[in-house]
């Protein structure tokens, strides 16, 4: 029967010339919906790495006090204090200002043996691990005994190890020339938004000698920590170092403010994308309407000769079934480009999926738009449809 | 072989009611060739279309080899008509997209049949009307006769015991309509196929061993 279907669609091939074109183009959308619905969902299940909940970024903005670093310094330190004494601050840390999910970047490059990357480049403290919960994978975290060191030290995430080191053990390694030595390596951040990939990112401490860069403060406060202690810590630090434009966000906040960013453009994509399925849907279901009408006969036929009701109605949507496959042998081939020809750097797993999922996806809409027509066509009587012609 | 009791047809729609057949009893012998005959609208294809169980009666019984078919399901009436029936039709009714043995095929999807299997006896069926270099042909490339051999090779191809022809002589010039006869004439004598035709034409339905006449939806000889 499928031989037969196939032969039947294929001596149709002129007829059914525009709804194959019609299926092929819906699969190419469809399919660039799927690869960006299961990118976008690959990374917001990749673990965040941190915990953003209950934490404050503190922009100190531009500091009334001279550029002189000891006075920046002797700043810092009281404003540390004046934090740290009180009792719904669980943790602070300075930080360089691309702090997770702000809107500064900092990259660099860095190499092992050959092997040249670019990374985020994070100046920290050593309270930075507690104020974001962050996750060591192996080796340490900093500590008073990389004071004083000849060579920096720095903190790896996952991706920058794996990228310089593969399956090798990077602590203790030399990298960027040797002047920096690995000491641990924590698992990725996810701190540009839920949607983003991970890039490799390097934690160094926060040199003294750049410390009048350093004006932003990361703080962990206590669950459940009200709004009126917001303003009166706002307060506290304008009074302690008279900036101007200073600013307090809170991180859960600043991550639902990237996610927009993502979310918005692909709700968009979606209703066009909608209005498009709605289309062809309605482009199935009007050529299968038109066919059952203009093949009132044949299907009376069919019935005469030994067809029962539901082998009608199964070959309509078998029918339908061999034109979308026409239309998705076509397609996966031009599907099938992307990862070959790396069009967007993305993995292959990404497009495969993507395309198992489009696929099942123009079947069930094919399946769904076949069967009412197929029940219409099932109901035809024999008698009255020969009479007909 | 085909057994009708006192079957009646009546059409309604809201307004209307019509008797299109009424009373009709009648016998038709295994082997037997029956035509019927009677002015259009008198109820010849649709008492046809009863005896082929492709519409079921107001009243009535029909019996088929002695076999009750009114209480048959959907499934087994199929299964019925595939195997018991070929249908011939005065429009031919061939799938235009098909080639010529594809189209004689047709019933033998139905069954349990092998490719091979279909093949082969479609190609006999083909060879018996004397179309057998015309296999690939598409039905759009023959000629009406050519075309109504083509059906009666469909009708022919599962091997049916009966034959329903509904004026297959219908719209053929009276050469290629004496062709189709002899074809039928030779299946009734030869294989022994019951055979019953509808037709307009008293010189085909002398050529038959019994007439039947209908008139107003009832039998008249």
């Amino acid at each position: 029967m499928l031989k037969h279907l196939f032969k039947l669609i294929w001596n149709k091939k002129k007829e059914n010339f525009l709804l194959i074109s019609e299926i092929l183009i819906s699969f190419m959308v469809i399919f660039a919906v799927f690869t960006l619905l299961v990118y976008n969902y690959q990374n917001y299940a990749v673990p965040k790495g941190f915990e953003e909940e209950n934490v404050w970024s503190v922009d100190l903005g531009e500091l009334n006090v001279s550029k002189n670093k000891d006075s920046v310094g002797v700043l810092h330190e009281n404003l540390r204090n004046v934090l740290k004494n009180l009792p719904e601050v669980k943790a602070i840390s300075y930080a360089s200002a691309n702090v997770p999910f702000s809107n500064s970047m900092f990259t660099s490059g860095t190499g092992y043996k050959g092997i040249r990357i670019n990374v985020d480049v994070n100046r920290v403290e050593d309270d930075y691990k507690q104020v974001l919960g962050l996750s060591l994978l192996s080796g340490r975290w900093f500590s008073p005994e990389d004071n004083g060191l000849a060579k920096s030290t720095v903190i790896l995430n996952e991706e920058a190890k794996e990228r310089l080191f593969g399956k090798e053990d990077a602590i203790g390694k030399m990298i960027s020339d040797g002047s920096s030595k690995v000491i641990g390596v924590i698992q990725n951040l996810k701190d540009k938004s839920d949607f983003k990939a991970p890039m490799p990112a390097i934690y160094t401490r926060i040199d003294t000698g750049k410390i009048n860069q350093m004006n932003q403060i990361l703080v962990r406060v206590a669950p459940g920590t009200t709004a009126a202690f917001e303003g009166k810590m706002y307060k506290m630090i304008a009074s302690t170092i008279k900036s101007t434009n200073l600013e307090i966000k809170h991180l859960s906040d600043m991550k639902a403010e990237k996610n927009k960013e993502t979310i918005i453009p692909m709700i968009i994509f979606f209703i066009v994308t909608g209005f498009l399925i709605i289309n062809v849907a309605l482009g199935i279901f009007g050529v299968l309407w038109y066919n059952i009408n203009k093949r009132r006969a044949e299907i009376g036929l069919r019935r005469a000769i030994g067809a029962t009701s539901s082998a009608v109605s199964t070959q309509l949507l078998g029918e339908a079934l061999v034109i979308a496959t026409f239309s998705l042998i076509i397609g996966s081939f031009f599907a099938v480009q992307f990862p070959l020809m790396k069009v967007f750097d993305l993995p292959t797993s990404v497009y495969l999926l993507a395309q198992f999922f489009a696929i099942l996806f123009i079947y069930l809409l094919v399946v769904i738009c076949a069967l009412y027509p197929g029940k219409q066509a099932a109901a035809i009587y024999p008698a009255v449809a020969l009479h007909e012609e | 072989m085909i057994q009708l009791k006192n079957i009646e047809k009546v059409y309604r729609t809201d307004t209307v009611e019509t008797q299109a057949l009424n009373s009709i009893s009648l016998r038709v012998a295994k082997g037997e060739f029956l035509s019927i005959m009677g002015p259009s609208g008198c109820g010849k294809s649709t008492l046809l279309n009863i005896m082929g169980l492709l519409d079921a009666p107001s009243k009535g019984d029909i019996l088929i080899d002695n076999q009750q078919t009114l209480s048959l399901n959907d499934r087994k009436l199929a299964n019925f008509r595939n195997n018991k029936i070929g249908f011939i039709f005065q429009s031919y009714h061939l799938i235009n997209d098909l080639q010529v043995v594809d189209n004689v095929e047709l019933p033998l999807l139905y069954r349990n049949s092998s490719a091979k299997e279909r093949r082969e006896l479609a190609t006999a069926a083909l060879e018996k009307v004397g179309l057998s270099n015309r296999i690939h042909h598409f039905p759009t490339q023959l000629s009406g006769g050519q075309k109504q051999r083509v059906a009666i090779a469909r009708a022919i191809v599962g091997r049916p015991e009966i034959i329903l022809a509904d004026e297959p002589t219908g719209n053929l010039d009276s050469a290629m309509g004496n062709e189709i006869m002899n074809i039928l004439l030779e299946l009734n004598r030869v294989d022994g196929t019951t055979i019953v035709m509808v037709t307009h034409d008293p010189n085909m339905a002398q050529r038959t061993h019994r007439l039947l006449r209908l008139f107003d939806g009832s039998q008249v000889q």
